[in-house]
Parts: structure tokens; sequence; C-alpha cells
């Protein structure tokens, strides 16, 4: 095998990890808004200020916390993704070109699922549970 | 401006290929028509009767309140002409039309013969026409829904609502979803599989990335809207209670899955219109829209965050504060990337050569009014001002501004941009150019005073007003601003009769644009195009490399397209597409009936007409006796 080929398995996580970093911001995000908000709605609106024994606002908080961390890395994943595809991305290589592309959209995108966690989630800091 | 992107039609291949797409003229030919083109124009045509209706609907509403105390109609009559208006102008008219424009264009801008499902297509169109048939004639039949286009339960639920008015809705809206989705799948297959080779996701053309993910906003928002449809039909037909609070249901988790669906829905209105802004502006401005990749970001992530703010629309229902944080912050940041398309714009127009022809005028007059319409959307955004303003005419002049303001300016700007292309003709550019000023001064009369009126305290849906409240003068200018809009559209409409009568022909390429199907004749041929292009950038018209490939490349014999991959457009082979089908239209009649059925509870009738649609479909998938080669599971370059 040529050195200079990747093997089946490196262009497999390779591939895993773009549409990670293209991807992974929206779906913490995603887990996010039904983890957190679901919790404080449903929770609230059935009396409960508990769930199995925890605190209805502490899981909220899981519901923040956890998704910003893999907005998070999503990011760096992008960062790291742009790094090394934006250089090849003006060469006539169509594959080389949607990468980079891919790692574009996920260096954006994860920036705004994060500000929109964290956004969301500062009201952690103001409200209680079920404050209406 | 014309290009050689075509090889001679009289080559002996060419005219093979005319034999084999030709479709001679005939009343079967036109109800078995499988042509996207055809099925994009009937779309275009029909979703704009249904706007018409609709218009009338709203300059009625607007006579009635043109002053205090007016008699016009009666209360009955306007809550039947505020939610025709509304359901017909969200569901009959800008999603339709805007498949319409997608249906004509992205298999030609995507360098294909056809969408990916031809008969399903066809089948959508019919659906559509049955259930946009269907809502109206209620309404001549003084049997319109008329509880809102957001149809809020308990107010909907019987026994608030008797009579068939609410059947109709939940009915004909059901319906109508199976067309709107199995369009939305068509797009999605079609853009991702029907590409021409070499077109890799990094050179599809602004428009397409649009549809795609209006497309799969389609596919996961419109379930929320049917299962609630259903719901509600069950509870008022069969005595179910979903959403009755005093028999163990709930009446918000109406709202909540009606806004599920409802707000992605606005983007579902807005973001094919966005994309046509972009396709727009390489012609008018010479230059490729600015930055690319974040344009595609700005799409992708507006498809996404917008099912994450729905609960904006529910701040007055009393849910915990902290449930409206989350929703809060979305709604706030889903500005960034509406906000990127905007000042990309500029940034293509201060760094082009600007030709102010009639097309760049709407777009223009789109982003003027689609940034107040997204500033007082930011001002929602907050709970607080939200709930000050809950249901007055403020949110009316809003979603007027976002809706109107963000889809009608853009789709108009694409009737002018791309009707050489639909038609073969040119359109007169005077005329043209007074219909924009009417239209735009005509739009900001109607709309921004209700923003007035709103703040002053006017609530929405009421179908008089007491005088003395100083509602007055902005009542009547709003009502001088509707007629002044409704001459600007008739001059629309009367220019797109003149072009097709009287105009000149159209050149392939007026604009000089730069996507793939200003390569083709206008109008196109019924194949599309001879030689499947091979793209070699993201402009494939102005670049040269693609040019030579379609004027001399080989031609791609009988009626078949070719597949390619999903990702990098590469070549995957050939396959057979499906000839002309009554089929389709049998299945949308049988469904017609189905509906029919259930809406007069002759549910005999319901019965027999889905067992005709179950026979119609068994025969329509009957599997045909193919090659592999012909099927197109056999790929190029693979053994047998």
């Amino acid at each position: 095998m040529d050195p200079t080929e990747t093997s089946p398995r490196a262009r497999r996580v390779g591939g895993g990890l773009l549409w990670f970093a293209a991807l992974g911001g929206a779906l913490s995000w995603t887990v996010h808004l039904f983890v957190a908000w679901a919790t404080d709605e449903l929770a609230c609106a059935s009396g409960h200020t508990t769930l199995a024994g925890f605190p209805v606002k502490g899981v909220v908080t899981i519901g923040v916390v956890l998704p910003a961390l893999v907005a998070a890395a999503a990011l760096a994943t992008a960062w790291l993704a742009w790094r090394r595809t934006s250089a090849a991305a003006g060469e006539d290589d169509p594959r080389m070109g949607r990468a980079a592309l891919l790692a574009v959209v996920g260096l954006a995108a994860n920036t705004l699922f994060l500000a929109i966690i964290i956004a969301g989630g500062v009201s952690l800091l103001v409200f209680s549970a079920c404050q209406r | 401006m014309t290009v050689q992107t075509e090889p001679d039609q009289r080559r002996p291949e060419v005219a093979e290929l005319e034999h084999a797409w030709h479709e001679r003229p005939s009343l079967r030919t036109w109800l078995s028509t499988v042509d996207h083109k055809r099925i994009g124009r009937r779309y275009m045509v029909t979703a704009g009767v249904f706007f018409a209706i609709a218009g009338v609907d709203a300059i009625i509403m607007r006579t009635q309140l043109s002053r205090p105390n007016n008699g016009l109609v009666t209360p009955e009559e306007f809550n039947q002409l505020f939610t025709m208006h509304g359901t017909a102008m969200i569901f009959l008219f800008a999603t339709p039309m805007f498949f319409g424009f997608g249906n004509f264009l992205v298999p030609l801008m995507v360098g294909a013969r056809d969408m990916a499902f031809p008969r399903l297509n066809a089948f959508g169109y019919w659906v559509f026409l049955g259930a946009g048939s269907v809502m109206f004639i209620s309404q001549f039949a003084g049997a319109a829904p008329d509880g809102g286009w957001f149809a809020y339960v308990p107010l909907t639920d019987r026994p608030y609502s008797p009579g068939r008015n609410l059947d109709v809705y939940a009915l004909g809206l059901l319906f109508l979803g199976v067309s709107t989705t199995i369009g939305a799948i068509n797009f999605i297959v079609t853009a991702l599989k029907m590409r021409a080779p070499g077109m890799s996701l990094n050179r599809v053309p602004l428009f397409v990335w649009a549809m795609v993910g209006t497309s799969f906003m389609v596919v996961f928002a419109l379930p929320a809207l049917n299962l609630a449809n259903a719901m509600l039909f069950l509870d008022r037909r069969f005595g179910t209670h979903f959403f009755d609070p005093t028999h163990g249901g709930n009446s918000l988790l109406w709202q909540h899955l009606f806004w599920v669906f409802g707000h992605p829905d606005v983007y579902i209105i807005v973001m094919p219109a966005l994309g046509i802004v972009s396709s727009v502006l390489p012609g008018f401005c010479r230059r490729g829209v600015a930055a690319y990749p974040l344009m595609v970001l700005a799409l992708v992530t507006i498809a996404i965050i917008s099912f994450g703010v729905w609960v904006h629309h529910m701040f007055a229902t009393g849910l915990p504060f902290l449930s409206y944080s989350f929703f809060s912050a979305a709604s706030t940041l889903i500005t960034i990337p509406s906000g990127i398309q905007i000042f990309a714009w500029l940034a293509t127009m201060l760094r082009g050569r600007i030709i102010a022809g009639v097309p760049f005028l709407f777009a223009v007059g789109f982003i003027v009014n689609f940034v107040l319409g997204g500033f007082t959307g930011v001002m929602f955004a907050m709970t607080v001002f939200d709930q000050q303003v809950t249901d007055s005419y403020f949110v009316v002049a809003h979603f007027h501004y976002v809706l109107f303001g963000g889809a009608v300016f853009p789709l108009l700007a694409g009737v002018y941009y791309w009707l050489p292309k639909f038609t073969g003709r040119m359109f007169h550019n005077g005329l043209g150019k007074w219909a924009f000023w009417l239209v735009f001064i005509g739009f900001n009369t109607t709309f921004f005073p209700m923003h007035v009126s709103g703040l002053l305290g006017m609530p929405r849906r009421v179908y008089t007003y007491p005088t003395g409240l100083g509602w007055d003068p902005w009542n009547l200018l709003a009502t001088i601003g509707a007629y002044v809009l409704a001459l600007g559209l008739i001059l629309v409409a009367t220019g797109v009769v003149q072009a097709i009568r009287r105009g000149p022909a159209a050149p392939d390429d007026p604009w000089g644009a730069d996507t793939l199907e200003w390569a083709t004749s206008s109008p196109p041929r019924p194949y599309n195009f001879a030689v499947i292009p091979q793209v070699h950038s993201l402009h494939p018209v102005w670049d040269e490399r693609s040019r030579e490939a379609m004027a001399t490349g080989d031609v791609l014999a009988g009626h078949r397209a070719v597949l390619t991959s999903e990702l990098d457009g590469d070549r995957e082979g050939p396959v057979e597409m499906p000839e002309s089908s009554l089929l389709p239209f049998a299945a949308a009649l049988g469904l017609l009936f189905v509906v029919l059925g259930l809406l007069w509870g002759q549910y005999w009738l319901a019965v027999l007409a889905a067992f005709a649609v179950f026979i119609t479909l068994a025969r329509w998938l009957w599997p045909p006796h193919r090659t592999p080669e012909e099927a197109g599971v056999a790929r190029e370059g693979r053994a047998p």
C-alpha cells in the first residue's frame, strides 16, 4: 500500500469527525432544548420539584452544561478540520472543497449553537425552576 | 447575452432525444404529464389563482376596517375571511408557489433531466389542486374554516365551533400535507442524487441549498401539524378528548404541536425566497454572491434553529420563565444567520457592478422590508415586550413584513427573473418598474400603520371598532395602501400576460447569469440538457471548462438521466426515467374522495375510495420488466 494513502478505517474516522465537526453543535443544542425545556415544563406542570430525587433545577443545569461541553468539542474539531482542509480547498478537487465547506460551516454553526445554549442557560442564575 | 452551451440541434442523436421526450399535446398528456417544467408552471399558476382569491379576501377585510362601525360584512363572514386569508396565503399560496419554482428550477440548476420521482411529482400537484379546491369551495359555500389560521382549541373544538367549517380545515390541511411531504422528499432526493457530475456540495447553487433546507424542515415539521389536525378531527367527529382538559386532555398541546410546525413554516416560506435573492443578485451585480460558505451556513442553521423557537408564540400562556428563556435565546440568536445573508447581499452589491433591472429592484425592496420585519421579530423574542403586544395589530404588521416583505418581494423578483426561462418571452421593463413602485409603496402604506394601531391597542381579528380610540386614521391609511398594493399586483399579472402574448422572444441567458438553467434554451427542451453537464465550478455558465463540456460532450441518449453520489457528485450511471402516466391523477382523485367521504360523514365512500387508492398505488408500484441498466441498479464500470 502506498504510505501516503489513508487506510479505510482512518477514512471512516476522519469522515465521522468531519460530520461531528459540522453537526455536533446542532445535535447538542437539540438535546439541550428537549432535556432542559421538557424537564422544566412537564415537571412544573405536574407540580413536582424533584425528579427521581434530583431537584428539577439540577436536571436542567445538567441539560445545559453537558450539551455546551459537546458543542465546544465540536467547535474544536471543526477548527482542526478547517486548518487541515482550507489549504487544499483552492485545488480542483471536489472532495477537498466539500470538506473545507463542511469545516467552515461547522466552525460558525458550533459557535452559534454554543452561544444559544449559554444565552439560554444563563437564566438558571436568575430564575427558580418553576417561577412564573 | 448568449453563450454556446448546447450541442447542435441538428445532430441525429439530439433529434432522437427530442422524439424520446416529446409529449404530443392532448387532454391525455395534459393529465398524465410528469415533466417537471409543466408541473412547476401548474403549481405557480394554481398558487397564483389562490393568491388572487385570498387577496380579494384581504381587500374585503380592509374595506370593512377602513372606518369605524362599518357593516360591509357580518362578524361570521369576517371570521371566515381572515381565517381563509391566512390559511390560503400560508398553505395554498406561499409554499406551493415556491414548490412550483423549485419544481421548474431545481432539476435545471443541478443539471438533471427531471425530478427524481416524476410520477410522485405529478401526484403531488394533483393532491395540492384537490386540497385547495376543497378549501376554497367551502368558502363559496359559506362553510369555510373560521377559527383563525392557527385554529386554537378549545375555540375550534366542539361545542364552540359546530358545523363543518373546522372539519374542512383539519381534513383539508391533512390532504394538503400529503402533497407537501412528497414534494419535499422529491426535492431532497433530486438534489442529493441527480446533480450533474462534478457538482460537489460546495458547487451547489444557493437556491438549491435553500430548497433542500426547506424540504428537510417540511419533512420534520409537518408531522406535528398532521398529528394535531388528525387529533382535532377525532375530537370533533368521534368525541375523543385530546385537547379537552376536563377529560384529561390538554389545550396547550394544540399550541405546542401547531407551533412546532408553525415557526419552522415561517422559514419554510421565507427560505426559498432567500434562495431566489441569492440567484437574482449575481446576474444584476455581475459577480457571485459574497461569502458562499457563510450563506450555506446561514441556510443550514436557520433550518435547524427554526425548530427551537416555537414557544415564542406562546409567551403569553403562563409557562415557567426558565422555559421561556431557552426559546428567547434561540429566537434572538437566529437573527445572526439571517443577518449574515443580508450583509452578504450588501457586500455583493457593494463589490459588484449593479444593473438596476426589475428583478433587482424587487430584491432590494425585499432587503428593506425584511430587515424591518426582522427588527420587530427581535422585539418579539423579548418575553416582556411580546406579552404587551400579543394578539394586537403590531403582530399583524410584523408577520406581513416578514412574509410579504420577506417572501412575496423575492417571489416577484423571481417571476421577472425567470419569466424568460419559464415562457421563452421577455417582459415589458417599464411596466415592471411601475409595478415595483406601486407594490413597494402600497405594501408599506398598508402594513406600517398597523405597527401604530397595534401599539395603540387595536386587537387583531376584530371585525369592526368604535370611533375615538385613535385607530381611525391608521386604518384608513392601511386600506388606501391595500388598494395601491392590489393595483401594483394587477400590474405584475398584466405584465406576465403581456409577456406571454406579445413579449419578444427571450435569449437563452438574457441576464448573463451563472447557473445551469441559463445554459439551456428558453424555454428548455423537454429533456433539459442533451449533454449532461460536467461541472467544474460554482458558476458553471461563467466557467469556460463547464461551458465547453456542455457544448462538445456526448449526448445521453434515450429517456434517461444520470445518478451521482450525494456528497461529491461522482457519476454513478444512467437511469431510465418513468414515462408519463394517468396513475398519479387517478390516485389523487381517489384521495380526494376519501377526504370528501370523511368530511360529509359518508364513511362508506371514504373506505371505497381508500380501496381504489390502494389498487391504483399497487398498479403504480408493480415492478416493470426492466434490465438492471434501465432500472439504474447496474453501475457503470461494475461487472454484472
